[in-house]
């Protein structure tokens, strides 16, 4: 990529044609673009658009232009604003998903490791290794007052004898602190080869490369026990 | 009898004599899924007797079976680590009642954050994962059971795919092979909310309290019934079949008032990246779009959720509304929570509303349940255990 004196990236139009190109090749492409009145239905009922510059109707709209400008006008943060609710796919008289086009777009920047995904995506990595090292999300042990102060007083329930708090759960799997559940090496090992497979790990490698790394430790780890 | 309106408070209570399936015309998918079959392409988990399914409608009147018996958990990650009552709850109810389960380790996240959070999935990743954990329900002889909304919307999002593009079948079959098992999918996808549903008649005869001065409103979970709205129960007594029924129906069944209010179609401004990324978001909308309206249009005693984003989002942001000199509050859990509560299960022990942050305490003594018992009993229990005591579990897991 290249930039003006400005700090601005002058994108030559040739790879914006190919960003197009990519997504229409998308086999989901023909599935979530469809013919659009311009209703706004979409726009009308979007979540993010009361607090964001978003509008599904924009987004159906770009796509339909074919218009390799347009469409990367969209590309940095614009198609992060949406909230993948999918109330746009609910509504549209026409069966369009302005939220599908919309996940279409943002694997194609993370793909490509775009700088604007890089840092969207920077203060989500504690989940994004949880996800993908132990295919698991969100552990106890992440609920601590310093990540989330405006979750008032009482979330510091979680940091005090946490371990015990965990073992009065009366189902077994969820008496850890670490994980969700206590997930089955044997389940980490398939989801592994999962992700070697589709090219998962790839794309984290793309987008973080020293999360990748933390990551693939974990999994030698695993791989080996 | 065309419509009768029963509730003072709103449609929830509204019941219809029509079915109004005219509208989009699609597929079904249930149909070519066993086209499949019948070609060899895919292999099916049928519902069998043992599953004692009961049917229920959806959007477009079509039926669909929701099996009540032998069932295969499949936990949410979200709900799990921050949420404990709601997988907890449901298990509690299915040995209530009888029933059979299996709750295992052998079990990965559907990993739907990677597609709505950030992006670093695929069609591919998703599906193979889905399969994967479809198969081991398929391998012990159970029918699966999804706790999680998203995984609800992905997996259904995920079998309508397998069935529609065979490209996405063989790739997928590949990946299975090499991991040793097989290309298989459910007969339905399942919402632990459609079992709550199909059960609320059952659940209502545990009632153990007195609900009828207790009004809830609905917060239903966008990627339960508009992630591909079609396999999404529908029930023409409730909201008179405009609105989808889950929850709302237990609530309705124990006795509960269930209100209106104007933003029930609003997301809970979770946004899978914003709740973590974009937090400032998420809280102007939890107060602005949903809490607010619920206290002030509704005066809601609790607000009932399906989902772990939702049950996170609107519970831990009301406390922040302060600095806004927003004074709304509302607890929030999830419907098998509340029907636990009425139906006498221990507050701390099996709701666990001990992990929530709004305060649930006023909705527990307008209930008439002694929360300060179950707490010192709980705090006990806490103690023993630090001493080295045994825990009293729900389930055992086969150790292998």
């Amino acid at each position: 990529m290249e930039y003006d004196e400005n700090g601005v990236s002058i994108v030559p139009s040739e790879f914006k044609k190919e960003i197009f190109e990519e997504a229409g090749k998308d086999f989901r492409y023909q599935e979530y673009v469809r013919g659009c009145l311009n209703c706004g239905v979409c726009t009308g009922g979007c979540p993010p658009h009361r607090f964001f510059d978003f509008s599904p109707r924009i987004v159906l709209q770009n796509m339909k232009s074919k218009d390799p400008e347009l469409i990367w006008t969209m590309m940095d943060e614009y198609i992060w604003a949406c909230f993948q609710c999918f109330t746009c796919a609910m509504i549209c008289p026409f069966l369009n998903s302005p939220g599908g086009i919309i996940a279409i777009l943002r694997e194609i920047a993370v793909r490509r490791g775009f700088e604007s995904a890089k840092k969207v995506l920077k203060p989500y990595s504690r989940v994004l290794l949880k996800l993908t090292a132990y295919g698991n999300q969100l552990s106890p042990d992440m609920i601590q007052p310093d990540f989330f102060p405006d979750w008032g007083p009482t979330i510091g329930y979680a940091s005090t004898d946490l371990a015990v708090k965990r073992k009065a759960i009366p189902m077994p799997t969820l008496q850890v602190t670490n994980l969700s559940w206590d997930v089955a090496p044997e389940a980490m090992k398939e989801l592994y080869a999962i992700f070697d497979e589709a090219g998962v790990f790839k794309i984290i490698e793309a987008v973080d490369p020293s999360l990748y790394e933390i990551i693939q430790d974990i999994v030698d780890d695993v791989r080996s026990s | 009898m065309a419509m009768e309106i029963s509730n003072r408070l709103g449609l929830a209570n509204v019941k219809s004599d029509y079915i109004h399936a005219a509208g989009r015309k699609l597929e079904d998918i249930h149909e070519q899924l066993l086209e499949l079959e019948a070609k060899g392409e895919v292999k099916v988990i049928h519902i069998k007797d043992e599953n004692k399914a009961i049917e229920a409608d959806t959007l477009f009147g079509w039926k669909k079976k929701i099996p009540t018996n032998r069932i295969w958990h499949h936990k949410s990650c979200g709900q799990c680590g921050n949420i404990p009552g709601y997988p907890v709850s449901l298990l509690w109810f299915m040995n209530q009642l009888g029933l059979e389960y299996v709750d295992e380790r052998n079990q990965t996240s559907c990993t739907a954050w990677n597609y709505h959070g950030s992006a670093t999935s695929n069609p591919v990743g998703l599906a193979a994962v889905a399969v994967r954990n479809w198969h081991r329900a398929y391998e012990l002889g159970l029918f699966p059971l999804f706790h999680c909304a998203t995984t609800f919307g992905d997996y259904k999002e995920m079998r309508n795919m397998l069935v529609e593009y065979k490209e996405l079948r063989d790739e997928v079959g590949r990946i299975m092979h090499k991991i040793g098992r097989e290309l298989v999918i459910p007969e339905y996808i399942v919402h632990y909310s459609e079992w709550v549903h199909v059960m609320r008649f059952e659940i209502a005869k545990l009632k153990k309290y007195d609900l009828s001065n207790i009004i809830a409103t609905v917060h239903p979970a966008c990627h339960t019934y508009k992630m591909i709205p079609e396999d999404c129960i529908y029930d023409k007594d409730i909201y008179a079949g405009k609105r989808t029924a889950v929850s709302t129906g237990v609530a309705l069944a124990l006795g509960a008032q269930v209100a209106d209010y104007s933003t029930w179609y609003d997301c809970c401004g979770f946004g899978f990246r914003h709740i973590l990324t974009e937090r400032e978001a998420s809280r102007s909308f939890v107060m602005d779009r949903k809490i607010r309206p619920m206290v002030r249009e509704a005066h809601s005693d609790v607000c009932i959720t399906q989902d772990t984003g939702c049950t996170t989002t609107l519970d831990k942001n009301q406390w922040i509304g302060k600095a806004m000199g927003y004074t709304e509050q509302v607890p929030v859990m999830a419907d098998v929570m509340f029907a636990a509560l009425a139906c006498g299960a221990d507050v701390f022990k099996i709701v666990q509303l001990q992990w929530h942050t709004t305060d649930w305490r006023p909705l527990c003594e307008k209930m008439g349940i002694d929360w300060k018992k179950s707490e010192e009993e709980y705090n006990a229990y806490l103690e023993e255990l630090k001493a080295g005591g045994k825990t009293v579990n729900l389930y055992e897991y086969p150790k292998s």
